[in-house]
């Protein structure tokens, strides 16, 4: 960035020197209005997937399933508020204060949300170091989510679990108090890139060493030693195992693995290896993490669990049912020699014994493995393979009378959870059977999980078989296409609704629908986040349409991601739901609460009266205002080009227009900002740009052989044109202007006698693509305008946009596609402006429209007579 | 930009003579305040075109601070600077008419860039 930058002042100074400067404002000027403006409109499209994010975590958790805390509901709710607040300030800030009543709307969301919080606030920790028998599952809020779960397995169901104690926030706290800690490092932190060079490494191993040159205060200490001859005297032999145990846990699976684990930590060592551990808050990686999510670190606390490393002779994981065969419901228990990571990772095929989960535990099935070797402790810390003794290799790791135990001890789990459970055990020296952790199983969708699918089921043609999965669940019912806003109207009770594009106005339906499929769309956009708040089963799967007709009967499985014909009673008798088990505590009624001020959709449609900044009742509302309007004021920001167009660098194409390149930083090759020339077609680095060039200049749309009847045609279009000035109204300039970064593109033409703007976003996030593509203006008289309107609506509606035409203006959008994708369409719209050029002189009937259009689809550009009037 | 002047406020030492040094370094001419009073003083004698303003600090705090600087001298443009977690803050902030509310740690090439457009709205320059 910082050499792009030198570039660039090199070259103004350069420009400078060629004295051009008639022109207004200055080239520095114009460069930082243009990137100041795509920063904004980044960090809104950033702060957008994030709020969706946060959206589709609270509904996950609204199914009540997964245990978390206020203080979870607390970060989520301020990481949503701070996403939303970001959207509204940008589309402020780049329109100059246009939709300022979007304040007003935030600030009354948020004094309601922040009401309800108050009612009950987190409470803190009592003690600094508790054990186990102190701690259940409502203390997540101090002790942390993996601690609060193994007390509350040991307490509640009084199901042998690691001895081991908490080291809660509390002391978390104590120790940066006690050392004056908090205020120091945000200090720190905040002096992060006002330098100029990368200071995160530098300051990430300050902090560190800061952190750990710290003692603990001396009561903490006294409780941690303590804590340790509580539980195990002066056996100074016992090895622990110390992890961070996540509080407000925000299920973002960026946060997983993040922070430090230490095995085999000797007692004395504990106080060390806790402040490593906390410590590891300030990693290079995590601070970058929370720095990029605009995660503030007044709040950063960690708890940490302490637990007595099980030198297991056998250890494996349970499933209270089968991860993705949803008809499957018997427990399942894997197991190897040794350590648990064996059983895991796949370095050996475990036992795998199928235990009935009624009331008998009847051991269906044992598929006894060879198990050569196995993961083992050090007496001294580490672990290490080693091999097993030969007569124990082909043995069942468990008896019959363990194997019934520990599936006893799942269907507990399930029954106190009240949802599928994913376990990892392990068996100690002395025998005992001990849960080392227990979450809710997540019926998995087998593409993510690495493992086989299950066989489709017989009996039912499979259409579907690879969709992805967008919200997950079973329905069945007959096929609806959905082409437009109309068929939406009459969508019958029951019905499958299939279309091509993905679109939050679907939310009109939801209730009524039993399941979605599309052809296209994100699994974290607006309309999979409705289908998880609405709990309809939603799958996005290329080329459907021909495949299911409407009226045919289908069961979609949006657990594997099929799609059967017929009604696939298997799969419906599978998914009756129990009530999960945080459902009717106050926590979880108090996100439901919250909840209401956040992820409901009310603005779906943007031609609809109501969607106004005083329309937005929700957060997710005035994501979608923002979103909808930063596409607009991108839109406009070729407006400004025209006015700076003396700083604009010059295309190098067999193009018949002259194209102007404005870099918002890192479209271009650097070799193309050090020398005063022309820019060549290779030193485009911009993608959506790449594409859009490619397909003008593609040979096919061209013709090299000039065409005796167009050119005529056009020369007498040219001519009307001529006669009649500021026809096309003033916004553009006579040049076409590139505006690019390496995922960006606007592109505004005036391409003879029409203006178009292309605004597009190219990256490999799905949900944050895009192309917007206005049309308007024709020098050619009425009826034939029209009529080349209606051709390119209609090829762009061939060609998979979503297209809107209002008088000689047509309005097309495509949105939440994979790279390749727009990458494909950049290059049809590429041919398109090159072949509307002279589509004028073909539009002579009326037949005209739909023979050019079609005709452009099909490849063929090279027309040169119309048919005749049919 | 040869007229640009720049006030910065706020109490971090080292964050605040950090940016005024680097600032002045681009031939930007720049001054520092410790806190909000201080800001205050400063603006009775001299005029700026942008106040790049610290949300929290002791005593008068950002906000207060931008009440004042809009009654005083309504035509300077305010980017509010925080390293604080507050919604209430970011929006009273932007409804007092601050141009921008940018998050500490905010690298200094963005920062430039706000600046610069404060001083292009202020000059009249529309976005």
């Amino acid at each position: 960035m910082a050499t792009i930058l030198g570039n660039l002042k090199q070259l103004f100074k350069e420009l400078r020197d060629r004295n051009v400067a008639d022109q207004p404002g200055n080239p520095s000027e114009m460069s930082a209005l243009f990137r100041f403006r795509y920063t904004l409109f980044k960090e809104l499209l950033a702060a957008n997937s994030e709020l969706l994010s946060v959206l589709s975590d609270m509904d996950e958790k609204l199914k009540g399933e997964t245990v978390f805390g206020l203080s979870y509901i607390t970060n989520q709710v301020n990481k949503s508020l701070r996403s939303a607040f970001q959207m509204v300030k940008n589309l402020n800030v780049m329109s100059s204060g246009k939709h300022r009543d979007l304040y007003a709307a935030l600030e009354q969301i948020n004094d309601r949300i922040k009401a309800i919080i108050e009612e009950r606030k987190a409470e803190h920790a009592p003690r600094a170091v508790m054990s186990y028998e102190h701690i259940l599952l409502k203390d997540a809020d101090w002790a942390g989510g993996k601690n609060a779960n193994l007390g509350e397995i040991s307490n509640r169901l009084h199901i042998p679990v690691p001895e081991g104690f908490a080291i809660t926030t509390k002391g978390f706290h104590d120790f940066f108090e006690y050392n004056d800690l908090k205020e120091a490092i945000i200090k720190q932190k905040n002096l992060l890139y006002v330098n100029e060079f990368d200071l995160l490494n530098n300051l990430s191993a300050e902090t560190l060493a800061l952190v750990r040159s710290k003692p603990l205060p001396p009561e903490l200490a006294e409780d941690i030693l303590a804590a340790c001859a509580g539980l195990w005297g002066d056996d100074q032999s016992v090895l622990v195992a110390m992890r961070s145990s996540a509080v407000g846990e925000d299920g973002d699976i960026s946060y997983a693995g993040q922070y430090l684990t230490l095995l085999g930590v000797t007692r004395s060592a504990i106080c060390e290896a806790y402040k490593s551990i906390i410590s590891s808050l300030f990693s290079a990686r995590s601070i970058a993490y929370r720095s990029s999510k605009g995660v503030y670190d007044e709040d950063l606390a960690m708890a940490v669990a302490c637990l007595k490393m099980v030198d297991s002779r056998v250890s494996g994981v349970l499933y209270t049912r089968h991860p993705y065969d949803i008809t499957n419901e018997h427990i399942l228990i894997n197991a190897v020699w040794g350590l648990g990571p064996y059983a895991v990772d796949g370095v050996v095929t475990p036992d795998a014994y199928t235990v009935t989960k009624d009331a008998g535990l009847t051991l269906q099935e044992k598929i006894v493995a060879t198990k050569p070797v196995q993961l083992a402790l050090h007496a001294g810390g580490g672990v290490g393979e080693q091999p097993v003794a030969e007569d124990m290799q082909n043995i069942p790791c468990l008896n019959d009378d363990q194997i019934r135990l520990l599936a006893g001890y799942g269907a507990a789990l399930e029954r106190h959870y009240k949802c599928p459970q994913d376990v990892e055990w392990a068996l100690a020296p002395d025998g005992q059977l001990l849960i080392l952790q227990s979450r809710p199983l997540k019926i998995q969708n087998p593409a993510h999980s690495g493992l086989p699918k299950a066989v489709p089921l017989k009996g039912y043609p499979l259409i579907v078989d690879n969709g992805e999965i967008a919200s997950q669940g079973v329905g069945t019912g007959v096929a609806v296409h959905v082409r437009s806003m109309e068929d939406l109207a009459d969508f019958p009770e029951g019905g499958v609704l299939i279309a091509r594009h993905s679109s939050p106005e679907y939310v009109m339906v939801m209730r009524r629908c039993s399941a979605i499929v599309v052809e296209a769309g994100s699994v974290s956009g607006h309309m999979a986040a409705l289908a998880r708040e609405f709990n309809v089963p939603t799958l996005i799967c290329a080329h459907l349409l021909d495949r299911i007709p409407p009226g045919m009967e289908v069961t979609v499985d949006a657990y594997s991601g099929r799609v059967y014909a017929g009604t696939v009673i298997e799969l419906l008798a599978a998914v009756r739901k129990e009530e999960a088990h945080m459902k009717g505590t106050p926590v979880h009624d108090q996100l439901q609460r919250i909840a209401k001020h956040v992820t409901p959709l009310n603005l779906v449609n943007p031609d609809a009266p109501e969607f106004t900044p005083l329309g937005c009742a929700t957060l997710h509302d005035l994501a979608r205002y923002c979103h909808e309007y930063s596409y607009k004021e991108m839109f406009q920001i070729s407006d400004l080009a025209s006015k700076f167009h003396g700083w604009s660098l010059k295309l190098d194409a067999a193009l018949p227009m002259d194209i102007h390149l404005i870099d918002l930083g890192s479209g271009l090759k650097e070799s193309a900002m050090t020398k005063w020339h022309a820019v060549k077609i290779d030193e485009i680095v911009s993608a959506p740009f790449q594409f859009l060039l490619q397909g003008m200049l593609s040979k096919e749309v061209h013709g090299l052989e000039p065409r005796p009847v167009n050119f005529s045609g056009l020369l007498s279009v040219i001519r009307e044109q001529t006669l009649t000035p500021g026809h096309i109204g003033d916004r553009f300039g006579d040049r076409s202007y590139a505006i690019i970064a390496d995922k960006y593109l606007n592109f505004s033409s005036r391409v003879g006698y029409h203006y178009s703007v292309i605004d597009a976003y190219c990256g490999n996030t799905i949900s944050k693509n895009y192309i917007t593509f206005t049309f308007k203006g024709g020098a050619a008289d009425d009826i034939r305008k029209n009529r080349r309107v209606r051709a390119i609506a209609r090829i762009l509606d061939q060609e998979g946009f979503r297209v809107g035409v209002k008088g000689d203006k047509v309005d097309a959008r495509l949105q939440k596609y994979p790279k390749s994708y727009i990458e494909s369409r950049m290059d049809i719209l590429g041919r398109l402006l090159i072949f509307t050029r002279q589509l004028d002189m073909l539009m002579t009937t009326e037949h005209s429209v739909e023979w050019v259009a079609d005709n452009f689809v099909a490849g063929n550009y090279k027309l040169t007579a119309p048919p005749a009037e049919a | 930009m040869n007229t640009l002047r720049v006030l910065i406020v706020d109490d971090e030492d080292d964050l605040r003579e950090t940016i005024v040094k680097r600032l002045n370094a681009r031939k930007i001419q720049t001054e520092g305040a410790a806190s909000g009073i201080n800001a205050l003083e400063i603006l009775k004698d001299k005029d700026f075109d942008v106040i790049v303003l610290d949300v929290k600090m002791p005593g008068m705090d950002g906000i207060e601070t931008l009440q004042h600087i809009k009654k005083l001298k309504p035509e300077i443009e305010v980017i509010m600077l925080t390293g604080h977690a507050s919604l209430e803050f970011g929006l009273k902030g932007m409804q007092l008419g601050a141009f921008d509310y940018v998050m500490k740690p905010a690298p200094l090439n963005e920062l430039l860039d706000t600046i610069g457009q404060a001083y292009n709205k202020k000059s009249g320059l529309t976005l």
